[in-house]
């Protein structure tokens, strides 16, 4: 279980948190990670062999969500336009400062500087025009809000230690079942260099929202994946809540692992049976009302209460990370 | 004298790295084969002086990495308009980083996140000294030009690469300093108008051969065994045969995957069939553009 500090911590107590006693850490298992690659290679077989010959499944913890949700939940966002809302402008622009500041360890002018950071990346996610078109008031807020949480990273994390190899934004792309499935992401920072005989790797995530049930399954997901790539399992995963202080810290036994491999296997398997072109299964939920596809979903509409689409809200909590 | 040895966890045997530096370090299996080298540099030189010939007057056709895959996997692109470059933050990194990691390896800094401050501010001291444009890498201007926020982008982006190359390998079991980077390997197909490329991230020697390793990003792909026998090919078109590289290791950081190709005679006439395959590739695709209604000339 992951141990949640509801109050903010700082410097010291944040990084101990997160480091831990590097005598204490776990004993890799050497066969660990052979064993879950067999074990994901042998669950897929089936469902890889439906998928056309061409296509690549790719599996990341956005299509996991999705799929395990609703599969047609799935589906209708495949088809329907990206938007971009004020949520997941500000959580871009605040995991770009956060880079900088375990990159270089400090700030000019917070919003000046999230802004170029997205500029010299030319921006893919489309985050500045939908800035510019902000109506004064809420772009202020924005401005705000960035900026509040630029002064709380400031205030509460130490800049990291070179010798802690802190790299952010890395990317894991682990090909499985000679690469019709790929299984890939992004983490926002890793800590510890990758080790054998002891795990040493913490990886973190930074939500710039609130909590939410799924952010668990996707570190979950990535541990998985960094065991699956460096052959040695992180020792710990957290998530960092840049508004509040929060962490939440999580040891990675095998338990872990496990659990997140069944997920994997489930989520792909549903991904593979959609590429092999079966029907989508529609499991009503409560999030059936925010769904892109209500208005063509007799289930999701009877679930909702309504047979009036809904349009997701500019406001609604969605993170970037 | 081995490699200096960035940081590493105290105590803890990176199995990995030391699998990976012993392959570096091993002698090829076998010994390069004159004969067969010399037949093979004869054999290229003809085929790839055939398909320049056919280049439309006064274009010349430079083959890189990157082109040769675009080729093999993908030839109708080869019709397509190529963007010109630009400077970011990604198609920086290697340059950067490969200095960062030159530092750690060559010069002792003790981890990335330190030799990126020194790398950086020496490029940009040598671009603003008088007469030191010449010295300064080709990105310092790019870097220099950059706010605070896109300088700490490419930055980061040069220690996520260097760090995973730093860890990748345990420096200590080289016997003698690997060449961290170094300059690509040109080779200049006779006719003049052609032009391979080879690219490697590091050059150990074995002796008086040479082992590489490539960098390769996102996954290993099927075609792997040409992703490494290109730069492999390259280099032993541009050396004496006898100091003919004899092996290319291929290292995925995003994927954790690693591939060993031996580079006896049959890879290397292998590689070099797809090169002449993808050059004439390039070449239709030139000859298709001087064609088309507007093209100059």
């Amino acid at each position: 279980m992951p141990v949640l500090a509801h109050r903010p911590l700082h410097g010291a107590e944040l990084l101990g948190r997160l480091r831990g006693e590097t005598g204490a850490r776990p004993v890799v298992d050497p066969g660990l990670a052979g064993g879950l690659r067999d074990w994901l290679e042998d669950g897929l077989a089936e469902a890889v062999a439906e998928v056309p010959g061409a296509h690549e499944v790719r599996v990341t913890k956005e299509t996991l969500n999705q799929v395990l949700v609703c599969e047609a939940h799935l589906a209708a966002c495949a088809g329907a336009p990206r938007t971009v809302s004020a949520a997941l402008a500000r959580g871009t622009l605040v995991d770009a400062l956060f880079r900088q500041w375990v990159t270089v360890g400090g700030f000019e002018d917070p919003w000046a500087d999230a802004v170029a950071a997205l500029e010299a990346e030319e921006d893919p996610g489309g985050i500045l025009p939908f800035v510019a078109a902000l109506p004064a008031g809420r772009r202020t807020a924005l401005v705000e809000e960035v900026e509040e949480q630029a002064q709380g990273i400031l205030r509460r994390w130490p800049v990291p230690s070179p010798a802690w190899m802190a790299r952010t934004q890395e990317r894991l792309e682990i090909p499985v079942c000679g690469g019709r499935v790929v299984l890939s992401g992004v983490i926002d920072l890793l800590l510890g260099a990758p080790a054998h005989q002891r795990a040493s790797v913490c990886l973190v995530e930074l939500k710039s929202g609130g909590r939410r049930l799924e952010h668990r399954g996707d570190l979950h997901f990535y541990a998985l994946l960094e065991t699956l790539r460096s052959a040695a399992p992180p020792f710990r995963i957290a998530t960092y809540y840049s508004a509040t202080g929060e962490l939440d810290v999580e040891p990675v036994g095998e338990d872990t692992l496990r659990a997140a491999l069944e997920r994997v296997l489930d989520g792909a398997a549903a991904l593979c049976r959609l590429a092999a072109g079966h029907e989508p299964a529609r499991r009503p939920n409560p999030l059936c009302a925010w769904c892109a596809g209500l208005p063509r979903c007799a289930p999701g509409q009877a679930r909702a209460g309504t047979d009036v689409p809904r349009t997701p809200d500019a406001g609604d909590d969605e993170d970037a990370g | 004298m081995a490699a200096t040895a960035p940081q590493q966890p105290a105590g803890l045997a990176v199995a990995r790295a030391r699998r990976l530096a012993d392959t570096l370090a091993a002698p090829p299996r076998t010994a390069a084969d004159v004969d067969a080298l010399e037949a093979l540099r004869a054999d290229t030189a003809r085929h790839l002086a055939a398909v320049a010939a056919d280049l439309p007057e006064g274009e010349r056709l430079v083959l890189d990495g990157h082109r040769l895959l675009v080729a093999h996997r993908h030839p109708e692109r080869c019709a397509l308009a190529e963007a010109p470059f630009t400077p970011s933050p990604r198609s920086c990194r290697r340059a950067v980083g490969m200095a960062v990691v030159a530092r750690c390896v060559r010069a002792g800094a003790p981890a990335p996140a330190a030799a990126v401050a020194e790398v950086v501010e020496e490029a940009v001291a040598d671009l603003e000294a008088p007469g030191g444009a010449g010295r300064a890498p080709w990105w310092a201007r790019y870097y220099a030009g950059l706010p605070a926020g896109g300088r700490a982008v490419v930055r980061a982006e040069a220690v996520g690469f260097a760090t995973r190359l730093v860890t990748a390998v345990e420096w200590e079991r080289l016997e003698r300093p690997p060449v961290v980077g170094g300059r690509d390997d040109w080779w200049q197909c006779p006719s003049g108008a052609l032009t391979l490329r080879g690219r490697a991230e590091l050059r150990v020697a074995t002796g008086e051969r040479v082992t590489l390793l490539v960098v390769g990003t996102r996954r290993c792909r099927e075609d792997w065994r040409l992703e490494l026998g290109y730069p492999g090919l390259v280099a032993t078109l541009v050396r004496a045969p006898a100091a003919a590289p004899g092996r290319v290791v291929g290292l995925w950081p995003d994927s954790g995957q690693v591939r060993v190709l031996e580079l006896d005679p049959g890879t290397l006439e292998r590689t070099a069939a797809a090169v002449v395959a993808a050059a004439a590739s390039w070449v239709d695709a030139r000859i298709e553009a001087a064609g088309a209604p507007g093209a100059a000339g």
